[in-house]
C-alpha cells in the first residue's frame, strides 16, 4: 500500500493519465493468472500445430505445399482474397463518405446493414447465397441463360468472399472521418482544388491509418474464410478448393503432414499481418 | 507528404486493374476450358467419400494414360469426395458433375428424380454397379472388447462411431445391415419382428457418440482414439490399414452386400460437351484392369475375372445379403428413414427423450 | 446537407450515396431477403414449428447455453487481461499485447485442429485428461474452449481504450483517502469501463453464436450434446432441408443482429462518435 502511494506521489506530475507500474505483491498473481490463461489458450495450441507441423520434417512439408493441389489452393485463396479485398476497400471508402458525410433518412438502417455480415454465421452467409443461385434459386434462370455458373464455382465463391468481410473498412474508417469533419476539404475547395485532387492528397492521407488496418483485416478475414466457401463451393480440388478447404480435405485423406503445414503458411501469412496490423493501430490511435 | 501519396495511389490503381483483369481472365479460362472440344478435356466427377485413394491414386492416372493413347487427348479431373447423399444433392443444386459415383442406388435415382440424369442408367450386365463392399464393424487392434457381431455393440457403456445417414450413404448401409440383420434373426431380437427390430436398432444407437458427415471423416476419428468400435465399410477398414493405420475388424455372421452405383449425369454431360469422355470413363470402370485397381484398394470387384483373382483377400459371409431383402431403397428409404421411419424414430426417442 | 462546395457538382455527392446504397443493397439486402422470405415463406407458425422440431431446438439451446458460459469466463479473464496490461508494466507484456489480436488472424478450421491436435484422446494431454475423465475434444468443453480462443480479443480490445483513457485521480484520491485497492477497484474503476465490459461480452456472444469453422471440427454432431445450431444448419443444407435450415438460419441472424444494435446503442448511449462496435 505504502508501495503503492510513493509511486504515486512521484508520478502525479508528470502523468495524469493511466500510469503504467511494475507489479506489486497481490498485482503479481494477477499477472501470473493473466499470462498462464494466454499461455494455455493461445499459446498451447499455436505450439502443437507447429510441433505437428515440424515432426514429419522440412522436407516433406515443403513436398505437400508444393504439390498441384495445395499450389491450386493458395493460388485460388490469395485470389479471392486479394479481389474481395480491393472490391472491399472501394466501396466501404464510398460508404464511409456518405455516412459519415451526408444526411439522409434511413441512414440508421444503413449504419445497422453494414454491421449485418458480423451477425451472420458463414453457413448463414453460404445458404443466402444457395438461395440466390443455387437450385430454383431467384436468379438461377438469369444466369443459366447466361451460361454463368455461379454457385460450386468462382464467382459463388468470390461473392460469399465479399460478404463476409465487407465492413472492416468502413468500420475502421468511419470513426476517422467522423472525427476530422469537412473543414480541410473545404479550405482545399476554396483555394480552388478539384474533388479528387482534394480527396487524394487531404481525405485519403488523413484516413491512411485506420484505412490500412480496415484493408488488413478484411485480408485477412477473406484468407481464413471456411464456412461459406464450402456451403457454396463444395470445395471441388482444382476448381473449388481454397485453401482451408484443401486442410479440411487433407485431413480425410489422412494427409496430416499437408494440413498441418497448409494450416501453418496460413498461421504464418496472418500473423504477418498481424504485426503490420499492430503497428498501424498504434498510429491510427496515435492519429 | 502530397507525392508520396500520390505514388502510392497510383501503384494502387495499377495494382487494382492488374489484378483485376487476372480475375477477370482465370473467371474466363475457368468456363473456357470447360466446353473446349479441341485438345484437352476435363470431367467433373461427383463421389462418395470412400474411394478416394483408389480415384485419385490409381483410376484417374490409368484412365489419362488410357485416354491419352486412344484419342492423343488430354484429359484433366475436377473432383469432390464428399458423404454420397450430401453429394447427391449437391449435383441437384447446381454442381455439374459429369459422372456421379455413389454410395447407393437411392441417392442416384434422387438424381434421376431431378431429370438431370435421362437414360436408363442401370441398363449393364452389371445393373450400373461398379463396386461392391460389405458393412463390417471395426475394433481396436487384437479386439481387446471381443466384439464379434452385431449383438456386442448393445453392450452398455461401449463407444460407438458410425455416420450420420442425412448425408452418409455408408451410414444408411450400416443402419440397413443392423435392422436386416436383427429381422432375419442373427441378433438377439426376435425373427422377422419389425418392432424388436426396431427396438435392437435403438440399443445399438444408444451407444453412438459422435455422427460424422461422411464413412470417411467417421473412420478418421475412430483412427485419433475416438470410441471403442465403428460400423464402416469393409474396404475403408482395408484403405486404412494400407495407410499404416492398425485396426482389426469383426465381420458379423449376417451383414448386407453394400453396392456402389456409376452414373452419367446426362445434362451436365452434354451442356459442358464431354460425352464422349464421360461415357469412356464409365465403362473404363467396368474393365478388368480398372476392378483390379478396385480390388487393390478394397473394394470387392463386381467384374467377374477381376472378383475370382482378388477372392483370396476379401473374408466370406456367412450370411450376405442385398437391400432387395428389405424391399429395395425405394422402401428402405420410407421405411427406416422417413419421417416415421424405424431409424428416425428411434433416433427422436434417443435424444428428445428427458 | 452541408453547404455546397464550388468544387463538387451536387450530382457527385448524390452519385456517391447511390452507388452506396445500390451496392449495400445488392451485397446485404439482396441475399438477407432471399433468406428471410425463404424462412418466412409459410409464415412465422411454420417457422416455430421447425424450431420446435427436437433437435432443432436441442441445438439451438447449446449454442446458447456454451456462449453464455464462454461470454462469463471471457468477460472475467478479458477484462483482468485488460486491466493488467493497462496498469502493469512487465516482462512479456508488450509481447502479449501484440498476441491478443491473434485469434482475428487464425482461421477458425485451424483453431479446430490445433485443438485436436493439442486436446485429442491420442495425445498426452488429451489421455491424460480422458485418465481423469475430462473428455474436451468431441464434448461441450471443446466448443467453449474453441469458442473462448475465437472470442478471446473482443472484451479485452474494448476494455484496453477505455481504461487507458481513464482519469486516474479519482482512484488515487481513494487510495489518500484510505481505500484498499481491491475497494477502488470495485467502486470506482469497474463502473467507469463498465459499458465497455458489456459491450465486449456482447460482441463475444454474438460472435460465438454463429461459430462453425472450429465447432465442426472439435464437436461431435450428437443432438443435445454435441451439436450447435450452425453445425444443424449445415447438416440441414447438406441434406437438402431448406426449410429447416432456413427457419434456423433466421432465428440465430435475429438472435446475433438484435444483440448487434444493441451494442450499437449502448455505445451511442454513452456519447461515443463511432456508430459502430
Amino acid at each position: 500500500m505504502s508501495q503503492v502511494e510513493t509511486g504515486d506521489k512521484t508520478q502525479i506530475a508528470t502523468a495524469p493519465r493511466s500510469r503504467v507500474v511494475r507489479p506489486t505483491g497481490a498485482a503479481w498473481i494477477l499477472v501470473i493468472i493473466v499470462v498462464l490463461y494466454a499461455a494455455v489458450l493461445l499459446g498451447g495450441p499455436l505450439l502443437a500445430i507447429i510441433w505437428g507441423a515440424a515432426s514429419s520434417g522440412l522436407k516433406a512439408m515443403v513436398r505437400e505445399l508444393t504439390s498441384a493441389e495445395a499450389i491450386n489452393a493458395l493460388k485460388l485463396t490469395i485470389i479471392l482474397s486479394l479481389s474481395a479485398t480491393i472490391i472491399n476497400t472501394v466501396f466501404g471508402l464510398i460508404l464511409a463518405l456518405v455516412l459519415a458525410r451526408d444526411d439522409f433518412k434511413g441512414k440508421r438502417i444503413v449504419n445497422g446493414l453494414i454491421d449485418l455480415p458480423f451477425a451472420v454465421s458463414p453457413v448463414i452467409a453460404g445458404f443466402m447465397l444457395m438461395l440466390l443461385f443455387g437450385r430454383q434459386g431467384w436468379f438461377t434462370a438469369t444466369i443459366d441463360a447466361l451460361n454463368v455458373r455461379v454457385v460450386f464455382a468462382l464467382p459463388g465463391m468470390l461473392l460469399a468472399t465479399i460478404f463476409i468481410s465487407s465492413p472492416f473498412v468502413v468500420r475502421e474508417v468511419l470513426p476517422v472521418l467522423r472525427h476530422l469533419g469537412e473543414d480541410q476539404e473545404k479550405v482545399a475547395y476554396t483555394m480552388g482544388a478539384g474533388y479528387w485532387r482534394t480527396f487524394r492528397q487531404i481525405t485519403l492521407s488523413n484516413i491512411r491509418w485506420g484505412l490500412l488496418y480496415g484493408i488488413l483485416l478484411t485480408f485477412s478475414r477473406a484468407l481464413g474464410e471456411f464456412g461459406a466457401v464450402l456451403v457454396v463451393g463444395g470445395g471441388v480440388t482444382r476448381l473449388t478448393e481454397t485453401s482451408t478447404l484443401f486442410i479440411y480435405r487433407a485431413l480425410d485423406d489422412r494427409n496430416e503432414v499437408g494440413a498441418y503445414a497448409m494450416a501453418l503458411i496460413l498461421a504464418i501469412i496472418s500473423f504477418s499481418l498481424l504485426l503490420v496490423m499492430e503497428y498501424a493501430r498504434k498510429h491510427s490511435r496515435k492519429d | 507528404m502530397c507525392t508520396e501519396v500520390m505514388r502510392r495511389n497510383t501503384r494502387i490503381a495499377v495494382t487494382k486493374c492488374l489484378l483485376l483483369s487476372s480475375l477477370l481472365s482465370s473467371m474466363v479460362s475457368c468456363g473456357g476450358s470447360i466446353s473446349d472440344h479441341g485438345r484437352k478435356v476435363t470431367l467433373i466427377l461427383g463421389a462418395y467419400t470412400t474411394p478416394r485413394e483408389a480415384y485419385t491414386k490409381a483410376i484417374i492416372p490409368e484412365f489419362k494414360r488410357y485416354w491419352q493413347q486412344k484419342t492423343g487427348r488430354e484429359v484433366e479431373f475436377q473432383e469432390s469426395y464428399q458423404g454420397s447423399g450430401a453429394q447427391s444433392r449437391a449435383i441437384i443444386s447446381g454442381f455439374e458433375a459429369d459422372i456421379a459415383a455413389l454410395s447407393l442406388e437411392g441417392d442416384v435415382d434422387r438424381i434421376v428424380k431431378s431429370g438431370l440424369i435421362q437414360h436408363d442408367w442401370r441398363a449393364n450386365e452389371y445393373h450400373g454397379i461398379v463396386t461392391t463392399s460389405i458393412v463390417v464393424i471395426a475394433v481396436r487392434p487384437g479386439n481387446p472388447l471381443g466384439i464379434r457381431d452385431w449383438s456386442d455393440l448393445t453392450r452398455q457403456g461401449l463407444r460407438l462411431l458410425t455416420p450420420d445417414p442425412k448425408t452418409s450413404g455408408g451410414a444408411q448401409w450400416n443402419i440397413a445391415a443392423i435392422y436386416g440383420a436383427a429381422l432375419r434373426g442373427y441378433t438377439d431380437a426376435g425373427k422377422d419382428d419389425p418392432t424388436a427390430a426396431k427396438e435392437f436398432l435403438k440399443r445399438v444407437l444408444v451407444n453412438v457418440s459422435i455422427m460424422d458427415k461422411g464413412a470417411r471423416e467417421s473412420i478418421i476419428n475412430f483412427e485419433k482414439g475416438v470410441g471403442d468400435a465403428a460400423i464402416t465399410y469393409e474396404n475403408e477398414v482395408l484403405v486404412g490399414r494400407q495407410a499404416g493405420q492398425k485396426y482389426d475388424y469383426a465381420v458379423p455372421h449376417s451383414t448386407i452386400l453394400i453396392e456402389n452405383p456409376v452414373a452419367l449425369v446426362d445434362k451436365y454431360v452434354d451442356k459442358h460437351g464431354v460425352r464422349e469422355a464421360a461415357e469412356a470413363f464409365v465403362q473404363f470402370l467396368l474393365t478388368k484392369e480398372a476392378q483390379e485397381v478396385f480390388a487393390r484398394y478394397g473394394l470387392r470387384p463386381v467384374e467377374e475375372e477381376a472378383a475370382r483373382g482378388a477372392g483370396a483377400q476379401f473374408p466370406p459371409v456367412k450370411d450376405l445379403w442385398k437391400i432387395d431383402f428389405l424391399g429395395g431403397w425405394s422402401q428402405v428409404t420410407v421405411n427406416l428413414f422417413g419421417p416415421a421411419g424405424a431409424y428416425s424414430r428411434s433416433f427422436e426417442e434417443l435424444h428428445t427423450a428427458q | 446537407m452541408p453547404a455546397s462546395s464550388p468544387a463538387i457538382r451536387p450530382w457527385g455527392r448524390w452519385g456517391l450515396r447511390v452507388v452506396g446504397i445500390v451496392w449495400l443493397g445488392l451485397i446485404i439486402v439482396l441475399p438477407l431477403s432471399a433468406l428471410l422470405e425463404h424462412g418466412l415463406h409459410d409464415g412465422v407458425s411454420a417457422l416455430f414449428r421447425e424450431i420446435a422440431n427436437p433437435i432443432a431446438f436441442a441445438a439451438l439451446k447449446l449454442t446458447l447455453l456454451t456462449a453464455v458460459v464462454m461470454a462469463v469466463i471471457n468477460t472475467v479473464m478479458g477484462t483482468l487481461t485488460a486491466y493488467v496490461l493497462v496498469r502493469y508494466r512487465f516482462f512479456g507484456s508488450k509481447l502479449l499485447n501484440s498476441l491478443i489480436d491473434l485469434p482475428f488472424a487464425i482461421p477458425t478450421l485451424v483453431t479446430g485442429i490445433m485443438l485436436v491436435v493439442l486436446y485429442g484422446p491420442q495425445r498426452t494431454l488429451g489421455a491424460w485428461l480422458a485418465a481423469r475423465g475430462i473428455q474436451v475434444i468431441f464434448a461441450q468443453p471443446g466448443i467453449v474452449l474453441a469458442l473462448l480462443f475465437v472470442t478471446y480479443p473482443f472484451v479485452i480490445r474494448t476494455v484496453q481504450p477505455v481504461l487507458m483513457e481513464i482519469d486516474q485521480s479519482q482512484e488515487e484520491a481513494a487510495w489518500t483517502l484510505g481505500a484498499s485497492p481491491w475497494r477502488t477497484f470495485f467502486e470506482i474503476t469497474l463502473p467507469a469501463i463498465t459499458p465497455a465490459i458489456l459491450t465486449g461480452a456482447l460482441l463475444s456472444f454474438a460472435r460465438a453464436l454463429g461459430e462453425f469453422g472450429s465447432i465442426v471440427i472439435v464437436a461431435g454432431n450428437i443432438p443435445r450434446s454435441t451439436l450447435t445450431a450452425p453445425v444443424y444448419i449445415f447438416g440441414q443444407i447438406e441434406s437438402q432441408n431448406q426449410r429447416g435450415a432456413g427457419a434456423i438460419s433466421v432465428v440465430l441472424l435475429a438472435l446475433s443482429f438484435a444483440l448487434m444494435l444493441f451494442v450499437d446503442w449502448v455505445q451511442e448511449r454513452r456519447g461515443k462518435n463511432h456508430v459502430s462496435g
